[in-house]
C-alpha cells in the first residue's frame, strides 16, 4: 500500500509541477517526458532481445502523419496523435512481418536502414510532406499553451509508463523473458515467439509514433533533418542504458538524469559542456555497467535483507 | 572470424548483374562506383573486424577516421609532410591512440554484450568530436594537392586517376590481411580467437594480447586511409561520422566475419550508389538505393523462419 | 518501501533543479538581452563574439536608456527542443527585455510557438528558410528577421547579374545550372530557382533575361557524408551553362573544386552559396576566380568604414579573425536593437517597434539596414546579398557596385 502511495505522491507532484515551477523548468520537464517515452518504448523492444534502431522512424513517421492530419485534414490535433499511433503501428506490422525474422545486429541495421528509408520517402514526396524544408502549422496544440502540452505529455509518458509494468509483471512478461534468454527453448516450450515480436514491435512502434505526433504539435513544424534526426534514437538508448535496461524505473532515472544534466552542465559551461556530458557516459558505463537504477537498488537491498538480494542478483541478469 | 565463401555468392550475383548493365549504359558510373565502394569496404574492415573477433560493437569507429584525418592535416600544415607519407606516422599514431583507448575503456566492457559497448563508445564519439570541436572549431579544412585531381584520357573519355589509390589500398589491404591470417602464428590465433575466445585460452593463446593486436591494428588501417583520403576531402568534427552507419551497413550486408563480403558489398553499394546519381534527375533516390539494396541483401541472406 | 533509496535520488534530482529554474538575480538593474546561438558551430561562436562585441562598445558608451546592457548567451546545441528550453529560460528564469539570434531554420521553427507566446521583441539573424516566415505569420509586429529569406537571395544575385551584364558586354548568361545539396538548404535554393524559371519563362520576374534555360541536380554534401560530385559535374558539363552555381555547404568547396578539374569542367562562371569558406581557402590555388554569394567579405573594410572599425575591435577584443558574415551580423543585431531603444528613449514595446521600423543603420556588412516587409512578415531587414569573386586569395566585392572593391574576372579558368 505504501508503494501505492508513494508513486500516487509522485504524480501528483509531477501534474502539478506547472504550479510551482517556472515556464524553463516546465520546458525541460516536457522534453524529458517526451525521451522518457521514446528510451521506455525502447527497452520494452529490447526486452524481447531484439535491438531495434528503427525508433527515430517510427517517430518521424508519426510526427508527419500527425501533422498532415491536422493541416489537412483539418482534424483536432489530439485526435491527430491517434491517427499517428494508427499509422506508425501500420506501418511497423507490415514491415515487422519481414525484418522480425532477423536477429542480432541484423535486425538493428535493418531498422536503422528503414528508418533512413522513411526520410528519403518522406523528403521525395514533397507535394504532401513539403519535401526537405519541411511544414509548419498555423499554431502549436492548444494555442501553444505549455501548461496543457506538459499535461498531455504528462499523461502520455504515465501511461507507457504504466504499460511498461504491465509488460514486466503480467504473463506477457514471462514469454519474453524467456525469448529473450533462450529463443530455441522458448519456441520448444510452445511459445509464438514470432506473435510475440510482432506484439510488441508494433505497439512500441505506435508509442514512438504518438510522441513524434505529440512533438511536432508542440513545435507546430516538420522538417526531414530534424524530425527524423538520429538523436531521437541515441538519445533515448543512452537514457534506457544509464538508467537501467528491462526496468521500468532505469529509463525514467536515466531520462531524468541525463535530461537534467544536459542542461545543468550547459548553464555553467558555455563551451564544451558536451564533452562533459561525454565523459560521464563514458564513466556511468565504466564503473556503474548495469545502470543507475540496478545499482541503487543492489545497494539498497543488500542492506535489508539476505531474500531480496538473491531475488535483485536474479533480475539483475 | 569465419571466412564465409557461400554466403557471398549472393552478392556475387547482384554485383555481376549490375556490373554487366552500367558497363553497357555508362562505364564512368562504374569506375566512379568501384572507387568510392573500395573507400567504403576500406573504412569498414575495421569495424568488421573489431566486430568480428572482439564482438565489440563500436559507435566511435567513424571519429577514429576523423582523428586520423586531422592529425595527416597537422603533420601536413605544421611540418609539410605530404598525407601520402604520413600515412606512415599517422598509422602508428593511431595503433597507439586505438591502444590506449582499448586499455581504458573497451578492455572494461569485453563480454559485457553489445549494449554497454554500445553506450561506451558513443560517449566516446561525443567526447572525441567535442574535443575537435574546441580546438579546431567546426570550420572545415582542406589539404591542397594538385594530384588529387589528376585524371588519365582515353581516347575521349576522362576518368579521374587519384581515387584508383582507393582502390589499390582497398585490394592490398584486404590481400594482406588474409595472407596475415593464413599463414603467421598470431593470424592463426586470430583466427582461433574469432571463432571462439574461450577455445582458444585453454589452448594457450593470449587472447587478451589478441583483443589489443586486433583493436590497435583496426585503428592503424584507418590511420591509413585518413592519410590517403586527405587530399580529397574536408576535414570537420563530423567527417568520419557517417562513414561508422556506412561500415556497420557494409558488415551487416557481408555478413560476421566475412571478410570478402566487405569488399564485395562495398563495391555492390558504391556501384549501386553512383549508378542512380548518374540518372538525370533520380540523384535524390541514391540513399533509398543503397539502403534497398542493403535491406534487401539482408533480408534475403538471414531470414529465419518463424 | 523497497524503493525508498530511488525516490531519495529523483527527489533530490527535483529539488536541484527546482534552486536552479528559481535561481534569483539579486542585480535587477541592466536591460537584458537574451541571445540563442550554436555555440559549438563556427557561425554561432563569432555570432556571439561580435555580439559581445557590441554590448561591450554599449556600455563603454555609457549604456543605454542610462542603465548598462547585459547579454545573456545559451547554447542552441542546433537541437530543435534545447533551442525552445532556451528561449523559455531566458525569458522566465533570466527575465530578458529581447531575444535575438541565431543560426539553423529548425532550431528557428521549434522556438516560434514559445516566441508566440511571450511577444517580446525579437530580433533575428540567421534561418532563411521561408518556412519561418510561414510560422510566425503576418500578424507579428515584435517580429524581426534581418537574414535575406531564401527566395530574397535568388532575386538579389539576379538584379546583380544583369547589371554585370550590362557593364561587361563578354558577360553573357542566358543558361544557369543549379548544383544542389539534397538537404533543406540546397532543395530550397532549387525550388527558389525553379520558380523564377518558369515565371521568366513567360518574361517576367527578376530572372526573365538571364534564364532562357535551366537544370539542376542534386548531390550529396560532404557535410553528410557525400562528397563525390563527378556524376553531378558531369551532367553540369554536358549541359554546357553559362553560369554553374553550387548551393552547398562549406566542406564542399573544395573536394568540388578539385573534382571540377579532375573531370576537366570550366564553366564561363563558377558560382557557389556556402556559408563560409574552409580555413585557408584563399591559399589554395583552387579558389582563383571562383564567385559566390555572400553578405560580407574582409575586403569590405576598404569602403566601409563602420566594416573597418568592426574587424579591427573584433580583433583586438577576441584575438581572432571573423571568417563568417554572422559575425558581422551578430555585430549589426545588437546595435541595431540597441538604436532603436535610444530612439524611442524607452523599453515600451510599441515604441520601439516603431522606432526600430524607421532606423537607417550603417551596418558593418555594407549595407543600410532598413526594415520593410517581405511576402509575408512586416518587419523584414537584408534583401540583398553581395556578389563576390576570390581574387588573388582575397574576397573582392564585385556587385552591388557602389560597395565595389574590383571589376569581375570574366571568365573563369583554371
Amino acid at each position: 500500500m505504501k508503494k501505492i502511495i508513494f508513486y500516487l505522491f509522485f504524480v501528483i507532484m509531477a501534474a502539478t509541477l506547472p504550479y510551482y515551477a517556472g515556464g524553463y523548468l516546465l520546458h525541460v520537464s516536457t522534453t524529458i517526458l517526451i525521451f522518457m517515452s521514446l528510451s521506455l518504448s525502447w527497452d520494452m523492444m529490447l526486452r524481447t532481445g531484439q535491438l531495434s534502431f528503427g525508433n527515430a522512424g517510427f517517430f518521424g513517421l508519426g510526427a508527419y502523419a500527425s501533422l498532415i492530419s491536422v493541416s489537412n485534414l483539418d482534424i483536432h490535433p489530439v485526435l491527430s496523435l491517434f491517427f499517428a499511433a494508427v499509422f506508425a503501428a501500420g506501418v511497423a506490422l507490415v514491415v515487422g512481418f519481414a525484418v522480425l525474422r532477423l536477429r542480432k545486429i541484423y535486425f538493428a541495421i535493418t531498422t536503422l536502414a528503414l528508418a533512413l528509408v522513411f526520410e528519403v520517402i518522406v523528403m521525395n514526396l514533397s507535394d504532401l510532406t513539403g519535401g526537405s524544408s519541411g511544414r509548419v502549422l498555423p499554431q502549436a496544440i492548444f494555442g501553444g499553451n505549455s501548461v496543457l502540452i506538459y499535461w498531455l505529455i504528462l499523461f502520455i509518458t504515465i501511461i507507457v509508463i504504466l504499460i511498461s509494468e504491465l509488460l514486466n509483471k503480467s504473463k506477457t512478461h514471462y514469454a519474453i523473458n524467456s525469448i529473450r534468454n533462450d529463443e530455441i527453448t522458448a519456441r520448444s516450450s510452445g511459445i509464438n515467439v514470432f506473435k510475440y515480436l510482432v506484439f510488441v514491435f508494433v505497439f512500441t512502434s505506435a508509442i514512438q509514433g504518438i510522441i513524434g505526433g505529440v512533438y511536432t504539435q508542440q513545435y507546430a513544424f516538420v522538417m526531414p533533418e530534424s524530425t527524423f534526426s538520429l538523436d531521437f534514437l541515441l538519445l533515448p538508448i543512452a537514457m534506457a542504458l544509464v538508467g537501467g535496461i528491462y526496468t521500468t524505473m532505469g529509463p525514467i532515472l536515466g531520462a531524468i538524469f541525463l535530461g537534467l544534466i544536459s542542461e545543468y552542465l550547459k548553464l555553467i559551461m558555455p563551451y564544451g559542456h558536451l564533452f562533459i556530458y561525454g565523459l560521464i557516459i563514458v564513466i556511468v558505463i565504466l564503473f556503474l555497467p548495469e545502470g543507475i537504477y540496478k545499482v541503487a537498488r543492489k545497494k539498497y537491498r543488500n542492506r535489508k535483507s539476505q531474500e531480496v538480494k538473491l531475488d535483485a542478483s536474479s533480475e539483475g541478469k | 572470424m569465419k571466412i564465409n565463401q557461400k554466403k557471398t555468392s549472393w552478392l556475387f550475383a547482384i554485383l555481376f548483374f549490375i556490373v554487366i548493365i552500367v558497363g553497357i549504359w555508362d562505364a564512368s558510373a562504374l569506375i566512379y562506383g568501384l572507387q568510392r565502394g573500395s573507400l567504403y569496404a576500406l573504412i569498414a574492415l575495421p569495424l568488421a573486424m573489431v566486430l568480428g573477433i572482439m564482438d565489440i560493437l563500436n559507435l566511435a569507429h567513424g571519429e577514429l577516421l576523423t582523428v586520423g584525418l586531422y592529425a595527416s592535416y597537422v603533420l601536413f600544415i605544421n611540418f609539410s609532410i605530404d598525407p601520402l607519407i604520413s600515412t606512415l606516422p599517422v598509422f602508428i599514431f593511431l595503433v597507439i591512440l586505438g591502444g590506449i583507448i582499448y586499455f581504458l575503456t573497451i578492455k572494461k566492457v569485453l563480454g559485457e554484450g553489445h549494449l554497454p559497448q554500445l553506450l561506451l563508445t558513443f560517449g566516446i564519439s561525443i567526447m572525441l568530436i567535442e574535443l575537435i570541436k574546441i580546438y579546431w572549431t567546426t570550420r572545415p579544412r582542406n589539404v591542397y594537392r594538385a594530384y588529387a585531381s589528376s585524371s588519365i584520357t582515353i581516347g575521349n573519355f576522362r576518368i579521374g586517376s587519384y581515387e584508383f589509390l582507393y582502390v589499390f589500398l582497398a585490394f592490398a589491404v584486404f590481400l594482406l590481411l588474409k595472407l596475415f591470417l593464413k599463414k603467421t602464428r598470431l593470424g592463426q590465433a586470430v583466427y582461433a580467437v574469432g571463432q571462439n575466445p574461450r577455445g582458444a585460452e585453454i589452448v594457450g593463446i593470449n587472447v587478451d594480447l589478441v583483443y589489443l593486436f586486433i583493436f590497435c591494428l583496426s585503428s592503424g588501417i584507418l590511420g591509413l586511409t585518413a592519410g590517403v583520403m586527405l587530399p580529397r576531402v574536408s576535414i570537420f568534427p563530423l567527417t568520419g561520422n557517417p562513414f561508422s552507419l556506412i561500415s556497420f551497413a557494409l558488415v551487416a550486408m557481408a555478413g560476421m566475419g566475412s571478410i570478402n563480403g566487405i569488399l564485395l558489398a562495398g563495391i555492390t553499394l558504391g556501384i549501386a550508389e553512383a549508378v542512380i546519381q548518374a540518372i538525370p534527375g533520380y540523384g535524390g533516390w541514391s540513399d533509398l538505393v543503397f539502403f534497398g539494396v542493403l535491406i534487401a541483401v539482408i533480408m534475403a541472406k538471414n531470414i529465419q523462419e518463424a | 518501501m523497497k524503493k525508498l533509496s530511488v525516490v531519495g535520488i529523483i527527489f533530490l534530482l527535483v529539488v536541484i533543479t527546482l534552486s536552479l529554474s528559481f535561481q534569483i538575480r539579486a542585480d535587477e538593474d541592466p536591460i537584458k538581452i537574451g541571445a540563442v546561438n550554436p555555440l559549438g558551430d563556427i557561425t554561432g561562436r563569432q555570432s556571439t563574439n561580435a555580439m559581445e562585441l557590441a554590448v561591450k562598445e554599449l556600455n563603454e558608451a555609457g549604456g543605454l536608456l542610462g542603465r548598462p546592457v547585459e547579454l545573456i548567451v545559451i547554447d542552441s546545441e542546433l537541437r530543435p527542443e534545447k533551442g525552445a528550453s532556451a528561449i523559455e529560460r531566458l525569458a522566465t528564469s533570466d527575465e530578458v527585455d529581447f531575444f535575438v539570434g541565431g543560426m539553423a531554420s529548425s532550431v528557428h521553427l521549434a522556438q516560434i510557438p514559445t516566441l508566440k507566446r511571450y511577444e517580446k521583441i525579437t530580433v533575428w539573424i540567421g534561418a532563411a528558410s521561408h518556412a519561418i516566415e510561414e510560422a510566425v505569420g503576418p500578424d507579428e509586429d515584435w517580429y524581426f528577421h534581418l537574414h535575406p529569406w531564401d527566395y530574397q537571395q535568388g532575386a538579389s544575385y539576379a538584379y546583380g547579374w544583369k547589371d554585370i551584364e550590362e557593364k561587361h558586354p563578354e558577360v553573357q548568361i542566358d543558361s544557369l545550372f543549379l548544383a544542389y545539396e539534397e538537404g533543406a538548404f540546397g532543395t530550397d535554393s532549387y525550388e527558389s530557382y525553379q520558380e523564377y524559371f518558369e515565371s521568366a519563362q513567360e518574361g517576367e520576374g527578376p530572372y526573365a533575361d538571364l534564364m532562357e534555360d535551366f537544370s539542376g541536380v542534386s548531390f550529396v554534401s560532404a557535410a553528410h557524408g557525400g562528397g563525390d560530385y563527378r556524376a553531378m559535374l558531369r551532367q553540369a558539363m554536358n549541359y554546357d551553362p553559362d553560369l554553374f552555381i553550387w548551393a552547398g555547404y562549406d566542406a564542399d568547396a573544395v573536394p568540388m573544386l578539385s573534382q571540377v578539374r579532375e573531370i576537366g569542367f570550366s564553366p564561363p562562371i563558377y558560382a557557389g552559396s556556402p556559408p563560409g569558406w574552409p580555413e585557408d581557402f584563399g591559399d589554395s590555388p583552387l579558389a582563383e576566380n571562383v564567385v559566390f554569394f555572400g553578405m560580407w567579405a574582409k575586403s569590405l573594410n576598404e569602403v566601409s568604414p563602420v566594416a573597418q572599425h568592426f574587424w579591427d575591435e573584433y580583433i583586438a577584443m577576441h584575438d581572432d579573425e571573423p571568417v563568417t558574415y554572422f559575425a558581422p551580423l551578430g555585430y549589426t543585431n545588437i546595435h541595431f536593437l540597441a538604436k532603436g531603444v535610444e530612439n524611442a528613449g524607452t523599453l515600451e514595446k510599441e515604441a520601439v517597434i516603431e522606432s526600430l521600423r524607421e532606423i537607417e543603420y550603417d551596418s558593418p556588412v555594407g549595407t543600410t539596414l532598413k526594415i520593410s516587409p517581405s511576402r509575408i512578415i512586416s518587419n523584414q531587414g537584408f534583401s540583398e546579398q553581395k556578389i563576390i569573386q576570390w581574387q588573388d586569395g582575397v574576397q573582392e566585392i564585385i556587385w552591388p557596385f557602389d560597395v565595389a572593391t574590383s571589376e569581375i574576372i570574366y571568365p573563369y579558368e583554371w
